[in-house]
């Protein structure tokens, strides 16, 4: 089966065109998908921040990133959700989206970004809690800024061109 | 008295030049709307931050007059993008805007939630939470979130109701 009649038979499933046209829970899927945002991404963009250097420069890092992890982990559960939902209602036209591709693709890096300090700088964290991260933590924070702000600009647009 | 000042205000905005660019170029729209975004996640991701604080949901190791004083900056950033790309979206199609009921909501809300943040709320963050009683501090939080969630879903709300 192709890419293109699976999502077909995607949009066509009952509680996909049920979703879709209900005048209710579409919004309440949408909205909670744009402002669990300030549940996700803002946590993400305060850790960015911390690492280079721009806010809480009295804290420790791996404590920031312990309690904002809290907070951030939830918020990408229920975003990841609720865009899977909205996908669901128009998948054939989002595939051939070129902002919905860009947004994927942004996503993707962001993801792989995040998982390269997992491994390679947050098991040291605390050999430089209080003191200057590694210029490389600082680069991944600069490009995990690029990539949230790149997925939030592609996905207001898409929005456009649907 | 009040419709004739709204219908006089929609009218100089629409026949003012000044903002016939944002209409007539293909992506100045999808790109303000972006910066909006934007602007709302780090505006109401930090509110959301000193809740949740102010609720004892996490954050508790670290002092909430600290996140305070750190968060406020980007507080004032997302709110400054917002109000000023939210002028700059508003000003070319003031039809769309000022007729509509839940942009008018927003309105008030972002009012109200203004006067809230600036005399109440950033003086009850800059102090302890363990000072007062934890129903108070629900209370204070309550209306804070109730607020800018209010905002922020009456904005969602212009583009599917009248």
């Amino acid at each position: 089966m192709s890419v293109l009649s699976f999502l077909n038979w995607l949009q066509q499933t009952g509680w996909a065109t049920g979703l879709k046209e209900s005048a209710l829970l579409f919004p309440l899927v949408e909205g909670t998908h744009i402002l669990s945002l300030s549940f996700s991404v803002c946590m993400i963009m305060m850790l960015d921040f911390r690492l280079l250097g721009l806010s809480f420069r009295s804290q420790p890092a791996s404590l920031m990133m312990d309690q904002l992890m809290q907070w951030a982990l939830p918020g990408f559960c229920v975003m990841f959700f609720t865009g899977a939902l909205l996908f669901c209602t128009e998948p054939v036209r989002a595939y051939g989206n070129n902002f919905f591709r860009a947004k994927m693709i942004l996503l993707a890096l962001a993801g792989i970004n995040a998982l390269f300090y997992r491994f390679r700088y947050y098991p040291k964290m605390a050999q430089w809690d209080l003191a200057a991260p590694p210029a490389g933590a600082r680069a991944v924070a600069a490009l995990s800024l690029i990539f949230w702000i790149g997925v939030i600009a592609c996905g207001r647009t898409m929005a456009y061109e649907l | 008295m009040f419709q004739t000042l709204v219908q006089r205000f929609v009218q100089w905005c629409y026949y003012s030049k000044d903002y016939a660019f944002i209409r007539d170029t293909k992506y100045a729209i999808p790109l303000l709307q972006s910066i909006h975004l934007t602007g709302i996640t780090l505006l109401l991701g930090t509110t959301v931050i000193l809740n949740l604080r102010l609720l004892g949901f996490g954050f508790r190791l670290l002092p909430l007059p600290m996140l305070s004083e750190q968060l406020w900056p980007w507080t004032k950033t997302g709110l400054l993008l917002a109000i000023v790309t939210g002028i700059m979206v508003f000003l070319p199609d003031p039809t769309r805007y000022a007729h509509s009921g839940p942009f008018r909501l927003k309105m008030l809300l972002l009012c109200v939630a203004l006067l809230y943040q600036f005399t109440v709320f950033r003086r009850i963050a800059r102090t302890d939470p363990e000072s007062r009683s934890g129903i108070r501090n629900a209370v204070l939080a309550a209306i804070s979130l109730g607020l800018w969630f209010g905002v922020g879903w009456s904005g969602r709300a212009i583009a599917f109701f009248q």
